[in-house]
Parts: C-alpha cells; structure tokens; sequence
C-alpha cells in the first residue's frame, strides 16, 4: 500500500519536473535531458513487463499531452520499459537480485547503475530523436543529441538519486 | 488452437509492446497535423492551465528578454511607417510599387547610464560605431524623443539627451504645423520650452508637439510632448511656449537610434543654401 502511494507520487513528481522545468531548459546545442526514464527503472523490481509496460505508457503519454508531443514520450517510455527486463538479465549480479526491492544505485552498486541504466538510457535516447528526427540525412545532429543528451540525464539521474534516497534504508 | 494460445502466451509481452508501440507512433505521426483528442495536447484545459501557472512564475525571469523582441519588432514595424520612408516618385502617378524608399532605419540600444538631473544630460547606450552609429544620429524611444548621439566609440555611444542646453531640436506643433527650436532650461527634467514660434499662430493647449524632421535626424512626427501652457514674451511677437516632455527621462530603458539614409543627399543640399551675411552668388 505503501509503495503504491510511493509511485503514484513519484509519477507525478516527475511528470512535472520533466514538463515544468527539463522542457522549459534551454540549454542549447540540441542537450534535451529526461528524467523520467528513471521512474521507470526504480518501479519495484518484481513488477512484470506487461504492467511495467502499462506504466511506462501512461508516463509517457501524460508527458506528451503537457509537451505537445503526440506520443513521442510514451513510445520511448515503451521501450526503455520493454528493455528493462533484458537489461536486467544480461546484467545480473552473480547471487542474483536476491532481496533487492527496487534497483538504485545503492541497492546495486555503482558500476552495475552506470552499465545497466546508462544501456537503457541510451536505448531510450537513441529511439526518442530517431523518431523525433526521423530523416536519415541529418543524422550528425542525430548523433549530436543523443551523444549530449544522455550524460546530461544521467548526471540528473545520479544526482536525484543522491539527494531523495537515502542510502541507510536502502541498505537495511 | 492450443499452439495459437501458446504462442500469444509465449509472446504476450512482445504483442502488448507492439501494439502499444504502434497506437504511440501512429498517434505521433498523425497527431502533429490532425490533433484529435484535445485532452493530449496543451491545449487541453488541465494542461493549459498547469503551464499558465508555471508562465505566470517564470515570465519574469524572462522579461528581459521579451523586452528585446518587442523591441525588434518595434524596429520592424517602424521601418515600415510611411515617415520613415521616402517618397520615391512625388506627385507622378506610378504603376510600380517602388514608391517608397527607405529613408529611415532603426538600430534598438539599451541605456546604461543616464542622468537627468545636470545641465546638460547625457546618457550611455550599448552601441557604437560597430553597429553603424555616428554623431549626430538621433536617438528616441517607444514614448518620444530622447536626444541626439553625441560621442562615438566602438561598442558604445553617448547620447546628448533634450535636456541639454544647445539641443535646438526641429520640432513643430502637429495641428497647424507652426515650428520652432527645442529648448531646455535646466530646471525640470518634465518640462521643455520651445522658441521661434510666432504669436500670431493659434495654438491649442494640450496639443501635440511633435518632431519635423527639417535637420534629417528625425524622421517627422515623433512625438516630443504636449503643450503645457503659453505666454507672451516682452518686446517680442513670439510665444512662450512650456512642453511637457511624453518621456520620462528618469525611467528610460531602451532606445533606437535613427539612422537617415539620405543624410549625405540632405546635407549636400541643405549647404548650397546662402548664408544670411553673404550675397548670393551669381
């Protein structure tokens, strides 16, 4: 019960936080951070796809109705949701994840954040300006976005992290 | 059946990502011409109204820069007004549309500096002569004129304000068009006179004064004030006129500068007029 309160109000703290600040940054370049592919990696880990999947959508969708994006965001949120398991499986500590609850970087360890999330963030990315772009003649600007964008949102990521989950009680 | 079953079984979470994937995709790729369902867009009223709150925080973060564009556009819109432009073909009925000619163009600056409190008031303004000014380029702003650009360096400029004593700017009553010189006299930075105008003119209270573009520093018609009040002058057929000045010289943020196109031409001109002490040659 109360971690389904817990991620509703996740849910809508970053719907809002993508849509009320990340959107209005302007940063230049084409560096357009998201943040919300996060929410979707720290929903409870035995969660299965299809509900994940829901999830993620629903996410998604809100996000493109307050961004002006008809859909651009849940399809993205699809796949980075789709991908979670796989990435999960590829990247499974050796006594497996054993009593872990959600898969933060304290729960699971640095190195396995950076290769696991950084994948599924680049997945994420890449799908999300493909789409957006959609014209292969101007996949310089492609790579552009893509290659700035994600570390920008997974430097959001860590920092989030650092300041809102505290390390004790995910430890205990 | 049964293997159909399975099937779906076995790939139940790759369908429901595929048609998942697919009501997203083909709503991106339909929805950006043809929006159908409100509710998804900004334009819903949910959302519209969480991104008015965040406008209603953050627009002032922002103002500055809304301040530019406005400004741009003003200068835009400027350039267009038919006092900015010269009459290319006077009093010959033309089929083409050349009819006009650019005569006057506007550069926008901000004030960095200003006083108006000295005798002869001066203000800075962040243009120079990389932007294309010179001395003697007139400088107004959105609520009338300001003064004259009087000294020149590469980035900046500063600008000799009405509020000084040797100002003498061209300006002229709207209505009936009777002229005179700007004067300044040092005491309150609201208030002006003007000299010159003779007292048989009618003139109304309250009626616009405005500039008549006879130097070519302005273009004719920007607005200088309103007069105050008139009064006689002892032992001279002129009128006292006191304009009340329409800008505010202790708030003033931005400015354009004008710069005349046909200065050159008007110059050239204006020096083969005789001077009064000389005969005219022959």
């Amino acid at each position: 019960m109360g971690g389904i309160i817990l991620h509703t109000v996740r849910f809508i703290a970053f719907v809002l936080f993508q849509v009320l600040v990340l959107n209005h940054l302007e940063l230049g370049w084409g560096v357009y951070p998201m943040l919300y592919p996060l929410f979707i990696l720290l929903l409870p880990f035995e969660m299965t796809t299809v509900p994940l999947m829901l999830i993620a959508f629903a996410l998604g969708l809100s996000i493109d109705a307050l961004s002006n994006t008809f859909g651009l965001h849940a399809s993205s949120a699809l796949i980075f949701a789709y991908f979670r398991p796989v990435i999960f499986k590829l990247f499974a500590p050796r006594d497996g994840y054993e009593n872990t609850e959600e898969s933060n970087i304290y729960t699971m360890g640095t190195r396995w954040f950076i290769y696991a999330f950084g994948l599924l963030l680049l997945i994420h990315h890449t799908w999300f300006f493909l789409i957006e772009i959609f014209k292969w003649n101007e996949w310089l600007l492609l790579l552009r976005k893509i290659g700035l964008s994600v570390p920008f949102s997974f430097l959001l990521a860590l920092f989030v992290q650092f300041i809102f989950i505290s390390k004790k009680k995910s430890e205990r | 059946m049964r293997n159909l079953i399975a099937f779906f079984q076995r790939f139940r979470i790759f369908l429901v990502f595929a048609l998942l994937q697919v009501v997203a995709l083909s709503m991106y790729f339909t929805y950006s011409d043809f929006p159908r369902i409100q509710m998804l867009t900004t334009a819903g009223t949910i959302n519209a109204e969480i991104l008015t709150i965040r406008n209603d925080v953050t627009k002032h973060f922002n103002l500055e820069e809304t301040n530019k564009q406005l400004e741009w556009e003003n200068k835009r819109l400027r350039e267009k007004l038919k006092n900015s432009l010269y009459k290319e073909n006077k009093g010959l009925i033309t089929i083409d549309d050349t009819l006009f000619r650019q005569n006057y163009s506007y550069i926008p600056a901000t004030v960095i500096n200003s006083t108006f409190d000295k005798r002869d008031n001066y203000m800075t303004i962040d243009i120079g002569k990389n932007h294309g000014i010179k001395r003697g380029d007139g400088v107004f702003s959105s609520r009338g004129v300001v003064g004259i650009v009087h000294i020149v360096s590469e980035d900046y400029a500063v600008v000799k304000t009405v509020l000084s004593k040797n100002i003498n700017i061209d300006v002229m009553i709207e209505k009936g068009g009777s002229f005179g010189l700007l004067k300044w006299n040092g005491l309150d930075a609201k208030r002006g006179s003007i000299s010159g105008i003779s007292n048989d003119m009618r003139i109304k209270k309250w009626s616009k004064v405005v500039t008549r573009g006879g130097s070519g520093i302005f273009p004719r018609g920007i607005l200088v004030g309103r007069v105050e009040k008139k009064g006689y002058i002892e032992g001279k057929p002129l009128w006292d006129i006191t304009v009340r000045f329409s800008e505010d010289f202790r708030s003033i943020q931005h400015v354009y500068v004008v710069k005349n196109l046909m200065q050159e031409e008007f110059d050239t001109l204006q020096k083969q007029i005789p001077e009064d002490s000389e005969e005219p040659e022959l």
